[in-house]
């Protein structure tokens, strides 16, 4: 029987990870390998390059790191492992809120007004789901469904009210992209601050998230404050999507492949789990972006990465619920 | 040892009764006047009063929803009575940091959740998180308390298995374990032996005892099985509708005069005569 702590598994593959990461700068349709800059003519095109490289390398860390710890904390919080920011509605919750802060407001406000989305919607989950104090993990699944309906309807209808020369960039920005055209940098300074402190906000709660995973009252007997626990995690899973959802728009299912590829790996614990999710998420969304301007080359056009996510979270998320029917036969 | 022991619930005239197991050991746990309703339904508890004793097996015994599971809610602190008081060792409950009451009360809920996936040993470190620091890393000395408690409950060979590949017997050993590996003074079991067979159900109480017995454990256990209760327990309180109904010894709780008008059924008691302790036959209607 042996102690299975941060082990030295963890902290290898993390740093195997994020050289990975870097390596991705230099990948894409115009190779920026450091033997080719010095070919270039200007410092101007090394510095245009690589700045807007760096941009999607960049943000696509931050959403992806954040989005996936959002997943986590909703799948431990609701006990539900099929919970995540998109499927549930939060992010098109986020979404409503940024397209209707960018008609009227700067740039700036996007972020706080997709996490007033957010939090609005946790809310109407909260509301319609809850039963008796508790989250039946269908019910959650079916509010999840009927909300995102709502929003999308909410949003078209804004779409079709707007200036039709915006209509399509809405309908472009609503599946979810990393775009380079106008990059937003201090928007992804605030998605990379607020996805570091979550990471470790979380990592103070792991104990508690672990505990919940068991039994309610059971963390609440061991010293947990459940109901606080539950305020502030919903807070901060909100606040981290809302920011992502106004830098890339809705991009769905991060939160739910990252922390279900980490537990086959890693196991249940959140000690271990939430700094791994960290990591992981930010890689994973690299590398979907990365996939998508490799498919540049094909088509010309670099397609959104939200399509990418959402064509891998699909069948993901049919497995997750084909899993967990099994399990409930076994258990019978 | 037990005022107001046996006293069978009168009518509207009738006094007060107060389930009063002192004990030896002089009160350690004791709730006074408890009043409780879920929200605006009508009241669960309805000025519930009951002592334990220090180093005490209690059973708390009562017909479905007589505020049995309520009452044990509230005596770990997950939930405030709207009136009334709990106190432990003397001190108001609430009084009591998290952290502090749960390295003094342990906890068997009646269902524990498999989501997850934790393995054995890791559900029993568990218990230990109150006493870890911050970020929940366990010491030498968790590790040494938890697998004592495994030890103790006979799960040593379970340890590396994963919590939901065990059976309902192997399971509730697990979760008794982790309870002692908070090493807590009180255990509060919800039901322990529910989805046992009478082999298991023997097991979990049969530990109990020796817990009681051996490091002076108070516990207080919600059964619905009157007869494993009578066997085990020093003392039993029986609720009716969210109040008292009697408190005391086995024999002087379980009388068909006190059990047929709580259960609304007629029932037989015998005694063993091995054990001396009661034992009751539901008596079918003719």
């Amino acid at each position: 029987m042996t102690l299975r702590p941060l082990t030295a598994r963890s902290y290898i593959l993390t740093v195997l990870l994020w050289m990975f990461v870097w390596a991705v700068v230099s990948a894409g349709a115009l190779a920026v390998g450091a033997e080719n800059i010095w070919k270039w003519q200007s410092w101007e095109q090394v510095h245009n390059v690589l700045g807007l490289r760096l941009y999607s390398v960049l943000s696509a860390s931050a959403v992806g790191a954040a989005l996936a710890l959002a997943g986590l904390a909703l799948q431990a919080l609701l006990r539900n492992p099929l919970a995540d920011p998109y499927v549930l509605g939060v992010s098109g919750g986020a979404s409503l809120g940024v397209i209707l802060s960018s008609l009227w407001l700067t740039v700036i406000a996007a972020p706080l007004f997709g996490f007033i989305g957010a939090l609005v919607t946790v809310g109407i989950i909260y509301a319609v789901a809850q039963r008796r104090g508790r989250l039946e993990p269908y019910t959650l699944l079916l509010t999840g469904v009927i909300v995102n309906a709502f929003y999308a309807a909410a949003i078209m209808l804004v779409n079709s009210l707007v200036d039709p020369a915006r209509r399509g960039d809405i309908a472009y920005w609503m599946m979810g992209s990393i775009n380079t055209f106008d990059p937003q940098w201090k928007i992804v300074i605030i998605v990379g601050a607020l996805a570091t402190a979550a990471c470790i906000a979380f990592a103070l709660f792991a104990k508690g998230f672990n505990l919940v995973a068991v039994g309610e009252d059971t963390a609440g007997a061991l010293g947990v404050r459940v109901g606080r626990l539950r305020v502030v995690t919903l807070i901060i899973a909100s606040l981290v999507t809302g920011a992502s959802v106004a830098l890339v728009g809705p991009i769905g299912f991060v939160g739910l492949i990252c922390p279900h590829l980490l537990r086959l790996a890693f196991g249940p614990d959140h000690r271990r789990l939430v700094p791994a999710t960290f990591f992981f998420g930010a890689t994973f969304l690299v590398l979907a972006d990365l996939a998508t301007r490799l498919l540049e080359g094909i088509g010309g056009q670099t397609p959104p990465v939200g399509v990418l996510t959402a064509m891998a979270g699909v069948p993901f998320f049919v497995y997750l619920l084909r899993a967990r029917w099994r399990k409930a036969a076994e258990l019978r | 040892m037990a005022q107001g022991s046996g006293t069978p619930i009168g009518g509207a005239a009738a006094p007060k009764v107060e389930g009063d197991l002192t004990g030896q050991g002089g009160p350690y746990l004791s709730a006074t006047d408890l009043v409780f309703a879920y929200g605006s339904a009508a009241p669960v508890l309805r000025g519930l009063s009951m002592t334990v004793g220090r180093g005490r097996l209690a059973n708390v015994l009562g017909p479905n929803g007589s505020g049995k599971s309520t009452l044990l809610r509230i005596l770990v602190g997950l939930l405030d009575p709207a009136e009334g008081q709990v106190r432990l060792g003397g001190i108001p409950l609430a009084e009591y940091p998290r952290a502090a009451l749960a390295r003094r009360v342990a906890y068997v809920p009646q269902e524990t959740a498999t989501m997850g996936g934790f393995s054995v040993l890791e559900t029993v470190l568990m218990g230990r998180s109150p006493h870890t620091g911050a970020l929940g890393f366990e010491s030498a000395g968790d590790w040494h308390a938890a697998r004592e408690a495994l030890r103790l409950t006979d799960s040593e060979p379970l340890a590396e298995r994963s919590l939901d590949e065990l059976s309902g017997g192997e399971r509730q050993r697990v979760i008794v374990a982790r309870a002692l590996a908070q090493e807590p003074d009180l255990i509060l079991l919800d039901e322990p032996t529910t989805f046992l067979d009478i082999k298991h159900q023997h097991a979990i109480y049969g530990l109990l005892r020796r817990l009681v017995r051996e490091r002076s454990l108070t516990v207080v256990c919600v059964s619905h099985d009157l007869n494993l209760a009578a066997a085990y327990a020093d003392d039993l309180v029986l609720l009716d509708a969210g109040r008292v109904a009697a408190a005391g010894a086995p024999a002087d709780v379980l009388r068909p005069e006190i059990l047929s008008p709580v259960y609304d059924t007629p029932i037989e008691v015998r005694t063993d005569e091995v054990t001396g302790r009661p034992y009751l036959l539901p008596r079918p209607p003719l």
